[in-house]
């Protein structure tokens, strides 16, 4: 009856003065005791098991992992010390056989961090030597401070109360001070001694950024192919070069890689100015080195080629002086509904991924023209459940493909523009054929919303990324995933191919970009700098650079070789949903969702970068070239054509707050 | 411990159907909860950014509910954000406002329009990066500065000082636009309104008004040459000059020139609408002060400004061929210029109109009702510009007049107002000499008195002689112009001759040392006595 008391009491002060830990220490104790009354067997055993070392450890790494994005990287800072006390303990009580054990499971964790410390203490062989080492000792006398916000201090406390974690809560209080400050938790990037992440603590992603990146073009592109073309052309052009008038010349030279030019004189001058244009661009990417394609890649179409090719002939050569025009897409009653949209190659196909799980493509190139019926569209209409309803009394001008059972997240054509894919939050990513009007193959194998889904620039070949926390390489031909791209640790929100399909990027919510090697599955890049959840990604058509844009309006350059920051450019006010790099890659378009386009100057920053070496690269800035404000539409969607044009769509949303 | 405190806790068991929950239970169950909230909020705002939205919406919350495999929560789904209201009398209690519907209502209410489908509008938001000014892009504000830093920056790039002249490019933004199309609306169709007025004091007032300034003048100029026959918005076009004058913000000169000649018109032209009862005679009057106005503001600046007004409005005065509204409209104008013009330009030519005037005023001589009408106008102007002109001069030189007229005024006891009885005055006059009170010129009087009657009608002749010899005696006896006496003598038969020394009187008006009493003398002798209505209230007391 008195101890009850006292019991009481002792409690009772603990509670005054805050000192919740040992209150929990004491309870915990008071618990055993009372069992340990009951069963006293079990409780020598359980007691003296160092088994419950081991599992109390996984269990608080694994409750760590999976907690809360905003508290997570708090979290796991308390890991470290409860993982070297937790060796120190099980040293000390003589198991060593066990100690060795928890210390190569988990020693992983720590590995990038702490790896001295971890070598030093992987000698640590006896209790006597515990002793002697001056670090041990150290560990030992002092207490490890570590910052945490008030909500993440109380989680741990609800997780060890709940838990009955009794080793950990006993390792905790004995070597553990906790610096509990209000409100927010600290941001990643603030930490200068980032315990946290396992995986994004910048050690370990200096040490994954010293891997290699071929950032190199594919070899043989259509793009070198042009390019020698064009030298031959030269070559002719030198040979026939018989002190003729410029114009003439620029008409031969042209003449020479066009064939047959039917155009006037006039319109010759013009063209035989943007193939100089082309001449001069292409040379610029040819400093690239090339690299050979590590898939198998598809070959390409002769016709399409022949496209591709006078595209790139026709192309209009932008600058900072030289800005683009910009046509937009304003997609009108929405009614809120519209989640993504997309814009094929030339700008001829729109796409737009609603919430009501539909999925609806506009023809460009047909709007304006009286609608005329399709008989083989209707024909091919309904097959396999999925109905493909096209101009349906003549008076929709979209076609609707209908499938998926979940708000559509993400939609994409391939490169020449005759299949469509779109990603839904039922899990699944559909093909769709644009010239059947027909549902191809539904891709099962996420195990949640599908956020992104993206072509690879030669097409077959797509990528996915889903808040199961994966990114996945898929293939047209094959319902399950070639690769499934694990480490992120939150959602993966948005995937983006490399030039030479060699590699993928991913954005994600945990506010790193990652950069993945597509033959082999493994992160060689990581990008840490952004401070909230990354939407958009973009690669610059040499291969050397990549854009990422966040929630807060923040867009990054970052140098793959590197896996440095050129530059943060600073000018959107809210979330970034789309970016682009123009074709020859000397500006950068970004989308946003505070209504406007806005151009950035690429070349300038990479002139400077050359000269300079990439050291102080942080210094120069890009430059914003020009701020094309809409008509209260936020911009979801930015495509440069092959020629140069730049498409922007967008949802209408007048303001209804 | 947690923002969710245990009440909370124990109200949701209450409503789920637990009527007591234990306290411990609660305050378990509060952190839990917390975390929960947490994590939902967390993943619908992923779902959020994910439908590109920056407002979270229910659907948000119910795809994280469904995320988590928690059955979502019903009714509150809608397209548009929730609308929250405040509880009374606490400060950060909300609740949804959520009203009983009753179900006759829904059933019977008519079937909602269908909401239109969606579509795509394709347009050109920037064409090689500059934005076209379209309707589907947002207007530019403000007016875009000229492209001087281009300019300079030009100069630098070549190193050579060639001032490259750029197109100035002249944007409106669009609320002077419709600002403008506002008034333009206002003066065209509705100037009778409330509204125009307050239009007319924005146009006086406001300050941001410069860059529409060109688009008004070019406005009326277009305007006041379409619409003659339209008084009501002639009338309203010059209002709206009169308030862009009066604007202190505004700096019109540059658009004077184009200005003018619509102010002119508008005093000058020879029909303002096409109504007889448009009262016309308004609008020039108006419009007369309006130019005057212009004059005095300006007319140190543009040093030809008056030159060419003048110029244009004596045109318009001495030319016969002219209709009467337009010699009223170059009265007025003139006459709005203050006495130095009317001394300058009026009065010397008075006496040749009177004599064009007179057979209008007659109503035997002109038999069109009208144009006696518009006659007896052109004389009120007449009458009402050398009035001015005296009274300005009595001002000038009290001294004068008082002093040769009191002898002559004490006996006058009549004061003709009404130059139309004319005949019956000058009988009146026959019988009492005295009132002819013109101090300096008497033969003048009897002379003028022969033009305006007697030229006309020979009977005349011999009343304005008779009248004539006593008030040259009292000329005399005031002891100026002497040799009048010889002079009317002479002059008595040759009425013609007489009206030449009037106007010889009158012509030497613009001088400054000309003594007020011959110009009185002279303008008495062409209106009688309505002009003694401009001596000054002293003189009339004195006269009375």
């Amino acid at each position: 009856m008195e101890d009850e008391e006292m019991e009481k009491k002792v409690q009772q002060y603990l509670q005054r003065k805050g000192f919740r830990l040992t209150e929990l220490a004491l309870q915990e104790e008071r618990n055993r005791l009372s069992t340990s009354a009951n069963s006293d067997v079990a409780l020598a055993r359980s007691d003296n098991d160092p088994a419950r070392y081991h599992d109390g450890y996984s269990r608080l790494r694994t409750w760590a992992y999976s907690s809360l994005d905003q508290y997570k990287h708090e979290l796991l800072r308390v890991l470290y010390p409860v993982f070297i006390h937790i060796f120190m303990d099980l040293v000390a009580e003589g198991h060593m056989q066990e100690a060795r054990s928890f210390f190569h499971t988990f020693r992983e964790d720590h590995e990038v961090m702490h790896s001295r410390d971890l070598q030093k203490l992987e000698g640590v062989l006896s209790p006597s030597h515990l002793e002697e080492m001056e670090l041990a000792r150290s560990f030992r006398k002092n207490k490890f401070k570590i910052k945490l916000c008030e909500y993440s201090y109380e989680l741990l406390l609800q997780y060890l109360q709940k838990t009955q974690a009794l080793v950990v809560l006993g390792v905790i209080n004995e070597h553990i001070t906790f610096e509990v400050s209000a409100g927010q938790p600290s941001l990643i990037s603030d930490d200068a001694d980032v315990v946290a992440l396992i995986g994004t603590s910048k050690d370990l992603a200096k040490q994954i950024n010293q891997k290699e990146v071929h950032w190199g073009l594919l070899e043989d592109s259509v793009e070198e192919r042009m390019e020698k073309a064009l030298a031959e052309s030269d070559k002719i052009e030198a040979e026939s070069k018989d002190a003729d008038a410029e114009d003439n010349k620029k008409r031969n030279a042209e003449g020479g890689k066009q064939g047959a030019s039917l155009k006037k004189a006039k319109k010759d001058k013009l063209v035989g100015a943007t193939g100089k244009n082309v001449r001069t661009e292409t040379s610029m990417v040819s400093v690239a080195p090339r690299v050979k394609p590590e898939l198998t890649l598809p070959a390409t179409p002769v016709e399409v080629e022949q496209s591709i090719l006078e595209d790139l002939r026709n192309r209009a050569q932008l600058s900072s002086v030289a800005l683009p025009s910009v046509s937009f897409y304003t997609f009108v009653n929405t009614h809120n509904g519209l989640n993504c949209s997309s814009i094929s190659h030339d700008g001829s196909l729109v796409v737009g991924g609603f919430s009501d799980s539909s999925v609806k493509v506009w023809d460009m190139s047909k709007i304006g023209q009286p609608a005329k019926m399709s008989s083989s569209q209707s024909e091919n209409g309904s097959s396999q459940g999925e109905r493909i309803s096209t101009l349906d009394e003549g008076k929709r001008t979209y076609t609707l493909f209908q499938g998926h059972s979940g708000p559509v997240y993400s939609a994409a054509f391939s490169p020449f523009g005759d299949f469509l894919l779109s990603s839904s939050s039922d899990s699944t990513i559909r093909l769709w054929s644009t010239k059947l009007n027909a549902n191809l193959v539904c891709y099962k194998g996420h195990n949640y919303p599908v956020w992104d889904v993206q072509f690879s620039p030669v097409g077959h070949y797509f990528a996915s990324a889903s808040h199961d926390r994966t990114a996945r390489i898929w293939s047209m031909d094959k319902i399950q995933p070639l690769r499934i791209m694990a480490g992120h640790l939150s959602d993966v929100d948005c995937v983006q191919w490399h030039v030479n399909c060699n590699y993928i990027a991913t954005g994600s919510s945990d506010k790193t970009v990652r950069l993945w090697d597509v033959q082999t599955g493994e992160c060689i890049r990581m990008f840490i700098g952004h401070r909230s959840m990354v939407l958009s990604l973009a690669m610059s058509p040499d291969g050397r650079y990549m854009a990422s844009g966040d929630e807060d309006g923040t867009i990054m350059i970052w140098d793959l070789s590197t896996g440095r920051c050129v530059s943060p450019l600073l000018g959107h006010s809210s979330c970034v949903w789309t970016l682009a790099f123009s074709c020859e890659g000397a500006l950068l378009a970004s989308g946003s969702a505070d209504c406007t386009v806005k151009l950035w100057d690429v070349a300038s920053s990479t002139k400077t970068l050359k000269t300079e070496d990439v050291k102080g690269s942080s210094a120069n800035r890009l430059r914003l070239l020009k701020a094309l404000p809409t008509k209260s539409t936020p911009v979801y969607s930015l495509r440069f054509s092959r020629r140069n044009l730049l498409f922007a769509s967008g949802a209408l949303s007048l303001s209804s707050s | 411990m947690s923002i969710v405190p245990k009440e909370t806790i124990e109200v949701i068991a209450q409503s789920v159907g637990i009527p007591s929950l234990g306290a411990d239970v609660a305050v378990a169950l509060a952190p839990d909860v917390e975390y929960r909230l947490r994590e939902i909020m967390q993943e619908s705002i992923k779902c959020m950014r994910h439908a590109k939205r920056t407002v979270l919406t229910a659907d948000d919350v119910d795809s994280a509910l469904g995320l988590r495999n928690v059955e979502p929560v019903y009714g509150f789904v809608s397209g548009d954000p929730l609308r929250f209201k405040r509880a009374v009398g606490h400060k950060d209690l909300f609740y949804l406002d959520d009203r009983e519907v009753d179900f006759k209502e829904i059933i019977e209410a008519p079937l909602p329009k269908a909401p239109l489908d969606t579509s795509v509008v394709a347009h050109w938001l920037a064409i090689e990066g500059v934005q076209p000014a379209i309707p589907e892009n947002p207007a530019i504000d403000a007016i875009v500065p000229p492209t001087e830093n281009k300019r300079s920056e030009h100069g630098k790039d070549d190193g050579l000082p060639v001032d490259v002249k750029l197109p100035v490019k002249h944007v409106l933004s669009r609320e002077l636009q419709m600002y403008f199309d506002k008034i333009a609306e206002l003066t065209m169709s509705r100037s009778d309104t409330s509204l125009f007025k307050e239009a007319l004091v924005s146009l006086a007032k406001d300050s941001g008004l410069h860059p529409l300034v060109p688009y008004f003048s070019y406005f009326i100029v277009d305007e006041v040459t379409r619409s003659l026959g339209d008084l009501p918005v002639l009338f309203a076009l010059m209002r709206v000059v009169q308030s862009l004058l009066r604007n202190p913000h505004i700096h019109i000169e540059p658009y004077l020139h184009q200005l003018m000649p619509s102010m002119i018109t508008c005093i000058v032209a020879k029909r303002l609408g096409h109504r007889l009862s448009d009262n016309h005679w308004e609008l020039r009057d108006f419009s007369a002060n309006l130019v005057a106005s212009v004059c005095r503001r300006f007319g140190h600046v543009y040093h030809n400004l008056q030159n060419r007004l003048t110029k244009t409005l004596i045109h318009a005065f001495l030319d016969p061929a002219k209709s009467l509204t337009q010699h009223y409209g170059a009265v007025q104008g003139i006459s709005a210029l203050g006495p130095s013009a009317i001394r300058l330009l009026l009065l010397p030519n008075l006496v040749t109109y009177m004599q064009l005037l007179e057979p209008e005023l007659q109503l035997e001589k002109q038999k069109n009702e009208m144009k006696r009408k518009e006659a007896w106008r052109v004389y009120g102007a007449l009458l009402c510009a050398a009035g001015k002109c005296l009274y300005d001069r009595l001002k000038l030189f009290p001294g004068l007049l008082s002093l040769s007229k009191r002898p002559l005024l004490r006996s006058n006891k009549r004061v003709l107002t009404n130059p139309n009885k004319r005949k019956s005055s000058a009988d009146l006059s026959s019988t009492q000499p005295p009132l002819k009170k013109m101090a300096t010129d008497a033969t003048a009087n009897s002379m003028a008195s022969a033009s305006m009657g007697g030229n006309m009608q020979g009977a005349m002749d011999g009343f304005s002689n008779q009248l004539a010899n006593p008030g040259m005696m009292q000329a005399s006896s005031s002891g100026q112009m002497v040799e009048s006496i010889p002079s009317a003598a002479i002059r008595r038969d040759q009425g013609s001759d007489l009206a030449q020394r009037v106007s010889a009187v009158l012509r030497q008006a613009w001088k400054e040392d000309q003594d007020t009493g011959h110009l009185l003398g002279s303008l008495y002798e062409v209106f009688g006595e309505a002009i003694f209505s401009f001596v000054q209230p002293p003189e009339i007391s004195l006269f009375v």
